[in-house]
């Protein structure tokens, strides 16, 4: 099992992921800042707590919460770390990727529909509608990664990346802004979202999981942080050469995400949220990029890459 | 064969058998027929599609059709099990469903016998092979369908939906007559065998012709922008019928387009181009109308409309693949297309009965006046929500399969070719992205707002679950979406020898390929469904002995929220249809509140299909002004038209002596 220490910091990193992230904007701000675990103890309370049930919902608002974990965890297997194979890689495994999180966002845009509530509806539908603008991205910079690489699977696309050319410099950066944004976008972070509270209007992760509590908050808190990770984690895959070893590659990969947690720290800190109506340019940036990247790629490609 | 037609007859017997009897009996008598046509079409239709010899029938009609062959080949069988298993599905939830029609006003024996004739002519449509014995099978099935959608006809809109059917399937088949006429005409035969010939090489002619038969073919399978229809005839119709000719009657313009491409059209590489174009633009066009939809019905069928174009975008890579000599690019765009034929047939026929009980129990097809509906009934809802989470092509459900084999097929002709595969190919994948990601959108509102929350009108006592032959048809149907969403690789077989032939030399190894992949997709479906069902019992275990309570919905203090306080689907769906607001037009109409003693306001919203408002309604009025210049032909006095026949003949005669 030459995977174990990379899912292990991937799994790990999730609880860690938010609270450093929050630690960066308090120092920003001159406060001291939760304790890097509190996220951990609160998954632990939330567990062992029992919990209150709308009487509006239905089985859907029950089951959303496994499903959240469920996929999100096996999302986790889909992917390769810095220096390590994915546990069961197939051509086209992105695409199950892409739409195991999709299947996740169906059910919590449902989930939160079910409580009937206005304000649950109101960050369905924003979900739903930014959602549209993220996936095309994704798969045109995957698409993009696959044309260069010719490969078909996450990890052959990613471990083939290392080609030392100007314009592969170019196409990588822009990758990794492509994906920043999508992490601040899926895992619903500013200046898109306000992970900071939940009952203004404007919200829209935070909103839709207003009525949860127990172990089923527990159970969509670490879901979320599993999804930031998750594509963090493709990040690092960017950054970090894949032929580093196995020990080295997990050490490197859990410095990886921390920059990237603090990069996402920092944005919160210097940003301020944009407003509703003007956040799909903000994510529209994504798809210029990624349609960017195939481009430099297609005629670099013609060149001889 | 003799057993197949002996199938094809049951269905019309039944329909012509269903006159006989009283109204109530009439249902019954029509699912009798169809339940025994199913092993007379099912036997022959396995052995073909597992690859047995061609069954033949060749018929000694005199003149005009000369001999006409029936052949019921793979390709043929494919869509004969659709349409069995649709004809069967339609006559078993008819019978519950029409009650509400059995007061003597409407014409029950009418609709099973059109019913009847309908699956009849639709299972001839794929297996007669002669060219003018075609068009007469083809325009049969497009005339009972127009009486079945015209069955309201005391309703207005019923009325003008089943004119505009007809005059659309009278443009495709015009289309369609000139298509056959010129290939036979060529080839100096009426058999379809005789036309490979004609599609072979790229020349203006196999070109030419390929495109007309996509035209006229593709009206029928509502391609953008022929199909304006759909969302007028779809929701006329009553369920048992919208669901036979959104799930099974658009496919047999698919089935017109494979079969083109099987005798080898389509070789000139500009159409692989042109098809998956027309694919891309008609998916992403008929969802994006769809979430403007708040009619249920409606709404669905503008998701035929993107599905049919999933399935164009799936043949365009196949057609790609061929003029590129790639087989596994081929191998995938076919497969992928004829699985979500298949597919689509399910979940969208499982949609429509679904909605079907809505229509039944609530008397709406109105999205903003519905909600709650989980809670009268459940097991519809979560039938519904099986064939909306399987539309949307979601992982465990039917739909991811042949999604899948789409992209699939678009990732591998990223690595193969020049410039324009990949842009192309990079289109395709993108747009099946865009597509697949708005049909969430759109299911979600649909399931979200008509299902789930609260009842936004009183529920009334009628609103209670429907009766078992209403629900039979749709776990039937579910379970289809099961069984290919999780257990792909069991279904392979039957598809291999269909989709191996549009290859030359078979594709063995490649299909191989498909195969291995299927069974790993399969196996890792197996870990996510492992997953979900670990966190479940997780759950379970760890609320035993805690307490849950039951308590309203968190309203952030407000103690008078009720059910009008919900998200409406309006609501839900603004912040997309903003963004889109170019492409989907919506009319606004707001009378505002005015003066001290404001009396009445109102807004309503509209969307328009820009392609109705844009191109069909400009176009049809620039032909009535053309033909309007004609108009002094017309005398009425029947003098002049006896004077017409003869300069006719005297035309004719000087042709054939002068010119032959």
């Amino acid at each position: 099992m030459n995977r174990v220490p990379g899912l292990f910091v991937l799994l790990a990193a999730s609880v860690l992921f938010t609270g450093l992230a929050a630690r960066i904007k308090a120092l920003w701000a001159g406060r001291r800042g939760a304790p890097l675990l509190q996220e951990v103890r609160d998954l632990w309370k939330g567990l062992r707590k029992g919990e209150v049930l709308s009487r509006t919902t239905s089985f859907v608002f029950r089951l959303n919460p496994s499903v959240q974990i469920g996929t999100m965890v096996f999302a986790a297997l889909l992917v390769p770390t810095p220096g390590q194979r994915a546990l069961f890689p197939f051509p086209g495994d992105f695409v199950l990727f892409a739409y195991a999180l999709g299947l996740a966002r169906f059910m919590t845009v449902l989930a939160a529909l079910d409580t009937g509530s206005s304000f649950e509806g109101m960050g369905a539908s924003r979900e739903a509608a930014f959602s549209t603008l993220v996936e095309p991205a994704f798969f045109i910079l995957m698409g993009s990664l696959a044309l260069v690489t010719g490969q078909t699977s996450f990890e052959a696309i990613l471990s083939r990346l290392d080609y030392g050319t100007g314009s592969a410099v170019l196409v990588k950066s822009l990758c990794v802004v492509v994906l920043f944004i999508m992490l601040l976008v899926e895992g619903s972070r500013g200046p898109v979202d306000d992970p900071a509270t939940h009952l203004e209007l404007t919200m829209i992760h935070e909103v839709m999981i207003l009525d949860y509590s127990g172990p089923d908050l527990a159970f969509i808190v670490y879901a979320a942080g599993l999804k930031m990770v998750l594509i963090a984690t493709l990040i690092a895959d960017l950054l970090i050469p894949f032929n580093v070893g196995a020990i080295f590659g997990a050490l490197l990969y859990a410095a990886a995400l921390t920059l990237v947690a603090a990069a996402v720290g920092l944005v919160e800190s210097l940003t301020a949220r944009t407003r509703m109506s003007h956040a799909p340019q903000f994510i529209f940036v994504m798809s210029a990029l990624a349609l960017t990247a195939f481009g430099v790629l297609l005629f670099s490609l013609r060149r001889g890459f | 064969m003799i057993g197949f037609l002996a199938g094809t007859g049951l269905f019309a017997l039944g329909g012509a058998a269903a006159l006989g009897v009283r109204p109530a009996r009439k249902g019954t008598v029509f699912a009798i027929f169809a339940a025994a046509a199913q092993p007379f079409l099912a036997v022959p239709v396995f052995r073909a599609l597992t690859g047995e010899p061609v069954l033949t029938l060749s018929l000694p009609l005199g003149f005009p059709f000369g001999p006409a062959v029936l052949r019921l080949d793979p390709l043929a069988a494919f869509f004969a099990l659709i349409i069995g298993l649709g004809g069967l599905s339609a006559a078993v939830y008819s019978p519950a469903y029409m009650k509400m029609y059995r007061d003597g006003r409407s014409s029950l024996s009418g609709y099973y016998l059109f019913l009847g004739i309908l699956t009849a002519a639709m299972l001839l449509v794929v297996t007669v092979q002669n060219a003018l014995l075609f068009l007469v099978v083809w325009e049969i099935m497009s005339l009972s369908s127009f009486f079945l959608v015209g069955f309201e006809r005391e309703k207005d809109d019923v009325r003008r939906a089943g004119i505009y059917y007809l005059v659309a399937m009278q443009a495709g088949a015009a289309c369609l007559l000139a298509a056959f006429a010129w290939s036979s005409t060529l080839s100096g035969s009426l058999d379809f065998a005789s036309f490979e010939p004609i599609f072979a090489g790229n020349g203006f002619v196999p070109t030419a012709l390929f495109l007309l038969f996509f035209i006229g073919f593709g009206v029928k399978a509502g391609f953008v922008p022929f199909h304006t229809w759909l969302p007028l005839a779809h929701p006329a119709a009553p369920t048992g019928v919208s669901a036979l000719m959104s799930g099974v009657m658009i496919k047999t313009g698919i089935y017109g387009i494979f079969r083109i491409l099987l005798l080898g059209g389509g070789g000139n590489p500009v159409l692989g181009y042109i098809v998956l174009a027309v694919g891309l633009v008609t998916g992403v066009f008929g969802v994006m109308n769809a979430i403007a939809q708040h009619d249920l019905k409606k709404l669905l069928a503008y998701h035929s409309v993107e599905n049919i174009g999933l399935i164009g975008l799936g043949m365009g890579l196949g057609m790609i693949g061929l003029t590129l000599r790639n087989d596994t690019l081929a191998l995938f765009g076919f497969f992928g297309a004829l699985l979500h034929v298949f597919n689509h047939f399910t979940f969208k026929s499982l949609l429509f009965y679904g909605a079907g009980i809505v229509y039944l129990k609530t008397h709406t097809r109105n999205i903003e006046r519905l909600g709650g509906l989980i809670r009268v009934m459940p097991i519809t809802s979560v039938l519904f929500l099986i064939g909306s989470a399987a539309i949307c092509g979601l992982p465990l459900f039917s739909g991811f399969i042949s999604e899948f084999a789409l992209f699939s097929g678009a990732i591998r002709a990223l690595s193969v070719g020049g410039a324009v595969p990949r842009a192309a190919a990079l289109g395709g994948l993108a747009g099946l992205a865009f597509i697949g990601v708005m049909a969430v959108l759109c299911f979600t509102k649909v399931f979200g707002i008509c299902f789930l929350g609260s009842p936004r009108i009183s529920p009334r006592e009628t609103m209670t679950e429907g009766a078992a032959p209403l629900l039979a048809p749709m776990f039937l149907l579910t379970g289809f979406i099961l069984l290919i969403g999780l257990l792909s690789p069991v279904i392979l077989p039957f598809l291999g020898p269909l989709v191996r032939r549009f290859i030359p030399g078979g594709a063995g190894p490649e299909w191989i390929q498909l195969v291995d992949l299927f069974r790993a997709v399969s196996m890792a479906l197996a870990g996510l469904a492992g997953l979900i069902l670990f966190f479940v019992l997780l759950r379970r275990l760890l609320l035993r002995g805690k307490s849950v309570a039951a308590f309203k919905t968190w309203d952030c203090g407000y103690q008078e929220a009720g059910p009008r306080f919900q998200y409406t689907a309006g609501s839900f769906a603004s912040p997309f249809l903003k963004l889109v607001a170019p492409i989907i037009p919506i009319a606004h109409r707001l009378r505002e509140p005015d003066g001290l003693f404001p009396e009445r306001a109102s807004y309503e919203s509209h969307s328009a299909d820009l392609v109705e408002t844009g191109l069909i309604r400009p176009a049809g009025a620039a032909v009535r002004r053309i033909l309007g210049l004609l108009t002094w032909i017309q005398t009425g006095q029947t003098q002049n038209y006896i004077l017409y026949g003869l300069i006719f003949l005297i035309v004719l005669i000087i042709w054939i002596i002068g010119v032959r």
